[in-house]
């Protein structure tokens, strides 16, 4: 009777014992060093890559136009914006929401890519700079 | 694998002259033109297609330094001390070692490594919550093995690497591991510009590099419990198993990286042990400054993942932190107050019907670590007689490579018994194997005769450790 109760009680609590997400956890302040485009894994097939075709300052939102149409995205406070001025062999550097203009290239992760389509909150958002567009 | 990394120096001064005497032996010999008589009798099959792979992976492992402060993979993992570093290790380095990096680049002076809590304790500096404070926002934590990676990543919530967990940018996996440590570790300057401090590496060397890692060590778990022969191992490895007493196996189920509470297995989990929580941290004994580290996340939740066992006894000190040097006192750590009192104790405490959290006297702390130390005595062997066996069949140069790997798993074995006064039987096999090994790589006819009877006095050391099953 006892090791059942054990064992019960061990099931019980495992959600306390466990830490963090039932995601995977990546490590989100190395990536501020990788530009836009180069994320392992990530770029291409679980990021947004294009250009900023609206900002809407009130919502927060912004929405991207990329080479598979367009995808929206919430900025919340959860949300790291930097810089990518990889391309002026500067370092990189965190932005703000006021850094995304219309016509920047951006590449921007969802926080659930399943999510994408319903322009769910963004985890992060890199802003290409010293491009011409 | 090696106990420590003096011992891991002794075992390199060991193979070295060996080497050179090989070499002088080899000459004449080569004048003469009978090379390769003894065991060279055909050429080596062509690798496939994944060998090759895990081959470039090896070479960009050790070799590559993506363009930056001359830093490769191997730096911190080095193969001749189980793919880990300790302050007797790092004390055999040369000064320009690019582990020192710190001590003699002068962008790299400050805030990039603590060079005193490196040599002193093995640590290593990172920068998990971010790059905006590098005065003050940092971690100082050891370098894990990456040895049985392929036992040990896996989680159903996504991989977990590094300490936390959350060590690989990118989608978090092993394959990405290496973008985040040529960013963390190998820069020139702390501007850390692709391109400028260093390159980051392609997808095929990312896969090259994953595949490589992958083929170290175990490449699947132990089934507990083993038919062990010794009597404190034995009992210890009852200990271990006892959801009751040790409660070793709920976290690190078959001495592995993964836990299994009584609802399935959960993969490679993150727990709150407290570990942060000991007193008399020796690095914080130190004047230096060392940050509490909040593991998991940014912020952290306090959590590390779970490392494996088997590989334990020889590549400490042990957990994130460097806390603790011994495999005895590793397990001591969870008699104690610091874990006992931690989430994950307190919810053990919390589970037991007698409201017990992990209680163990000095004699059963002993015995859990006697099984650590056989089960990684016997993990040493495995990797031995693959290595001596797999000597058997490849080109000369790829042979020396696997001898000397043999030499050093084979004195590891060795010494993790011999450190904890067990199997004195096993241990003089496996000094014999040892000798055997070293004249097999010395000598120029006789490779195959020494390598099967080391083979042979590996496995004499064996069976006196466990029963076949």
């Amino acid at each position: 009777m006892n090791v059942r109760v054990f064992v019960l009680g061990v099931v019980g609590i495992s959600a306390l014992l466990l830490g963090g997400p039932r995601a995977a956890s990546a490590q989100k302040t190395t990536e501020q060093f990788i530009p836009v485009g180069q994320s392992p894994g990530l770029s291409g097939k679980h990021t947004v890559i294009g250009t900023v075709q609206a900002v809407n300052a009130r919502d927060h939102t912004v929405t991207i136009a990329g080479p598979a149409g367009t995808r929206s995205a919430k900025v919340t406070e959860r949300t790291r914006i930097w810089l990518d001025r990889s391309r002026m062999q500067q370092p990189n550097v965190k932005g703000t929401f006021a850094d995304l203009r219309t016509g920047v290239t951006v590449e921007m992760k969802h926080e659930d890519p399943t999510g994408a389509s319903a322009g769910g909150p963004a985890e992060w958002i890199k802003i290409q700079i010293g491009t011409s567009s | 694998m090696m106990l420590t990394g003096t011992q891991g120096a002794l075992g390199r001064r060991l193979v070295a002259p060996l080497r050179a005497a090989a070499a002088v032996m080899w000459v004449p010999w080569v004048l003469l033109g009978v090379v390769g008589l003894s065991s060279c009798k055909s050429a080596p099959p062509p690798p496939d297609r994944q060998a090759q792979l895990v081959a470039k992976g090896r070479d960009l492992f050790f070799n590559e330094t993506f363009a930056g402060n001359g830093r490769t993979c191997g730096t911190c993992h080095p193969a001749e001390n189980n793919f880990t570093i300790d302050p007797a290790f790092i004390a055999t380095l040369p000064k320009d070692n690019p582990l020192f990096v710190a001590e003699f680049n002068p962008a790299l002076r400050e805030n990039f490594e603590n060079p005193a809590l490196m040599r002193e304790f093995g640590l290593i500096r990172e920068n998990l919550d971010g790059f905006d404070d590098l005065t003050n926002k940092f971690v100082m934590r050891g370098v894990p093995h990456v040895l049985g990676l392929r036992t040990s990543v896996a989680s159903p919530g996504g991989p977990r690497t590094g300490w936390s967990g959350d060590g690989a940018p990118g989608d978090g996996s092993l394959r990405s591991f290496a973008t985040g440590a040529v960013i963390q570790h190998f820069t020139k300057t702390l501007n850390r510009v692709p391109g400028v401090d260093f390159r980051l590496p392609t997808d095929e060397e990312l896969d090259a590099l994953e595949a490589f890692q992958l083929s170290l060590g175990r490449q699947q778990d132990l089934v507990l419990p083993l038919k062990l022969k010794g009597t404190v191992p034995k009992r210890g490895q009852a200990i271990f198993l006892d959801n009751r007493l040790g409660k070793c196996n709920l976290c690190h189920v078959n001495a592995g990286a993964t836990a299994n509470l009584g609802g399935g297995s959960l993969g490679n989990a993150n727990f709150n042990t407290g570990v942060e929580d000991l007193p008399d941290q020796p690095a914080r004994l130190t004047a230096q400054r060392v940050p509490r580290d909040d593991g998991f996340r940014t912020p952290g939740d306090g959590t590390f993942n779970i490392p494996p066992l088997v590989e334990a006894a020889d590549s400490g000190p042990f957990f994130h932190n460097n806390a603790i040097e011994t495999i005895e006192g590793a397990v001591a750590f969870y008699d104690g107050d610091a874990f006992n009192n931690s989430p994950a104790g307190r919810a053990l405490k919390k589970a037991d019907p007698r409201g017990v959290g992990i209680e163990l006297d000095g004699t059963q702390i002993v015995a859990v670590a006697a099984f650590l130390r056989v089960v990684n005595a016997l993990e040493n062997i495995r990797e031995s007689l693959t290595l001596l066996e797999a000597s058997l069949k490849v080109s000369s140069t790829e042979r020396q490579r696997l001898l000397e790997r043999a030499a050093r798993e084979t004195a590891d074995s060795a010494r993790v018994l011999a450190g904890g006064g067990l199997h004195p039987e096993a241990v003089a096999h496996l000094q014999d194997a040892g000798r055997l090994v070293a004249k097999a790589i010395a000598s120029g006819f006789f490779k195959r005769k020494h390598t099967e009877e080391a083979i042979r006095e590996q496995q004499k050391a064996r069976a006196l450790l466990v029963e076949s099953s």
